[in-house]
């Protein structure tokens, strides 16, 4: 059994190094051909495959599953599709160093349940874009259309001419396989997105890994906010596809003199805040008391479906299901990441417990993700920027969409956000194409004046400290 | 696309290749080298494999597919394996061949 894993495994990363090697013959034109034509297929069958995969998860909403499949190809290819990333991508006379993009290698790409098919597109294209072969594992719980939307893109990269085996799809299999790919010492990066337990398994492979983790995104409104513009962007951003995108918002923290006002506001916007014994039922169906973190069961539901499954009666209509809680931690379950429309609210006395609760919650899980503010006072906006351990910061935007880039602000478009060191990641930014080169710079001699003019046998003098020495060294001669 | 020298007296076959080596056109040199190794192993008679030195000459090569890089491996197979050799490759075809990881393999010059 384990041989013929092996088999298959070294069978599968033959095929992708063959056609890296084919790959990385290409030009830019060529390859600009390919994702072109990729992004376009992808793009034509947007809606098909949002349904397919609505109908096989059971998860969020297709008509959100469409725009995330836009998002993931034309707003991908959008961003990338100018840049530079064969052969020379940058000259600089000053400096003296050229730029050369070199591809990886074969690219093993993790996808999730909750964005299935978005996650194979993006990834898709921006390893297209790099020339590197990509490996799909399939998601168990998406397996048919992980397979589908590989097949799609495949198709259209043999169509404009690229590599056989530039693109495999590994159906859903064991574990055991999925980390044998991972560590097989043919594979030149991981790109894993989902939970802790994965990205931990990427970067205990032996291979380079860009793994990202899960958030848990505190939103502060403060008193200088417009309420209703903020209830509005939150209500829309927590309910896109049922709340699954990592980067959406799992608590509002208010300062206690505008929590009548938010509260008639979200209320008049059809959030229905649970009483305190409707809040224990909630958490009874949305986490796990033994791991303490979400059940996969509620993931990507609607707040009806999970009111029912909790037992408890809610006005029809209702968008999100708000819990006021007073603490953060194991005590408080709701206050952990829950990919579904269901949010903690935290009313604190004053500016400083509000900042402090934040602090807390950003730290509970969702270290270096992402957080919002919502906010007209660009002195506390600064101060709350600094506060929080954050790749993205949020103002005045709806935190699904804008995390992800390209829609409410200048970020890459991405579906892998970087968590920096606090989310255990290798940088905090938006992956995207130019994560997936190996950049050599040629350095033409360029002699550091300050460095050869200065008289080198003063090192060896033991009485000249650093500050006589940095002195003599900035000497403008 | 490929040209064949054989010299009979010294149990040498060159194959020497030329153009673009992509996929299309490795569709005819895939049956038009699997012929020529079958006429070998006839005129060997009981033997397996090809006893005669194999190379294939790159020179006039300008780009390879995956699928020519799979030619070449199943032509190491069927081959003695001391009797194989890719020859004659510009600096990147040798690159080409070396991300392949085919010159862990045989010989490639």
């Amino acid at each position: 059994m384990k041989e013929d894993m092996i088999k298959k495994a070294d069978e599968l990363l033959e095929k992708a190094l063959f056609a890296a090697a084919e790959f990385q013959q290409f030009d830019q034109e060529q390859t600009d051909r390919i994702v072109e034509n990729v992004f376009k297929a992808g793009f034509n069958n947007r809606v098909k495959l949002a349904k397919m995969a609505h109908e096989e998860t059971g998860i969020g909403d297709w008509q959100h599953k469409v725009m995330k499949n836009v998002t993931a190809t034309l707003m991908v290819y959008d961003n990338i599709k100018n840049e530079k990333t064969v052969g020379i991508i940058s000259q600089n006379e000053i400096t003296g160093i050229t730029e050369i993009a070199q591809p990886l290698g074969p690219i093993f790409a993790v996808t999730p349940v909750t964005n299935p098919t978005s996650t194979v597109l993006y990834k898709t294209l921006i390893c297209l874009k790099t020339r590197n072969p990509i490996l799909i594992s399939a998601h168990r719980g998406a397996e048919k259309s992980c397979v589908e939307t590989a097949r799609i893109c495949y198709e259209a990269a043999l169509e404009a001419g690229a590599p056989e085996d530039c693109i495999q799809i590994i159906p859903a299999g064991s574990r055991e396989f999925t980390q044998m790919i991972m560590s097989h010492p043919k594979i030149a990066l991981i790109l894993a997105t989902g939970g802790m337990g994965l990205v931990k398994a990427a970067y205990s492979s032996g291979n380079p890994a860009i793994g990202v983790g899960p958030g848990n995104v505190p939103v502060f409104i403060d008193v200088s906010a417009d309420i209703p513009f903020a209830v509005s962007n939150i209500i829309n951003s927590k309910t896109f596809d049922n709340g699954t995108i990592c980067a959406s918002e799992q608590s509002v923290i208010i300062e206690r003199q505008i929590e009548k006002k938010v509260i008639a506001e979200f209320e008049k916007q059809k959030c229905y805040f649970l009483t305190p014994e409707e809040i224990k039922k909630v958490e009874s169906i949305a986490i796990s008391p033994d791991s303490g973190s979400m059940s996969p069961f509620i993931v990507g539901q609607s707040a009806s479906i999970i009111a029912k499954r909790a037992g408890i009666d809610i006005p029809e209509g209702t968008k999100i299901l708000m819990a006021k809680l007073d603490g953060i931690g194991k005590a408080y379950p709701l206050s952990v990441e829950v990919l579904a429309p269901v949010l903690a609210f935290y009313s604190t006395k004053d500016y400083h417990k509000a900042i402090k609760v934040c602090i807390d919650l950003n730290f509970l899980g969702g270290i270096g993700h992402s957080v919002g503010i919502y906010a007209n006072d660009e002195k506390r906006i600064l101060e709350f920027s600094k506060l929080m351990n954050a790749g993205r910061i949020l103002v005045n935007t709806p935190t699904s969409q804008g995390a992800v880039g390209g829609i409410y602000n200048t970020l890459p478009t991405s579906f892998t956000l970087g968590c920096g060191t606090g989310g255990k990641n290798i940088t905090t930014e938006n992956i995207t194409a130019r994560h997936l080169i190996n950049i050599q710079r040629i350095c033409r001699r360029k002699p550091n004046d300050k460095y050869f003019s200065f008289d080198l046998a003063k090192y060896f003098d033991e009485s000249l400290d650093a500050d006589i020495i940095m002195n003599e060294y900035n000497k403008n001669h | 696309m490929v040209t064949f020298k054989h010299y009979s007296t010294e149990k040498h076959l060159i194959c020497k290749f030329s153009g673009r080596l992509d996929t299309q056109n490795c569709l005819s040199l895939s049956e038009e080298i699997n012929n020529k190794l079958q006429e070998l192993k006839q005129g060997q008679g009981e033997k397996d494999k090809p006893g005669e030195k194999i190379e294939f000459d790159m020179t006039e090569v300008t780009y390879i597919s995956s699928s020519f890089i799979r030619i070449c491996l199943t032509t190491f197979n069927q081959c003695q394996k001391e009797n194989f050799a890719i020859i004659n490759c510009d600096p990147f075809l040798k690159k080409t061949f070396k991300i392949a990881g085919l010159d862990d393999l045989l010989p490639v010059s």
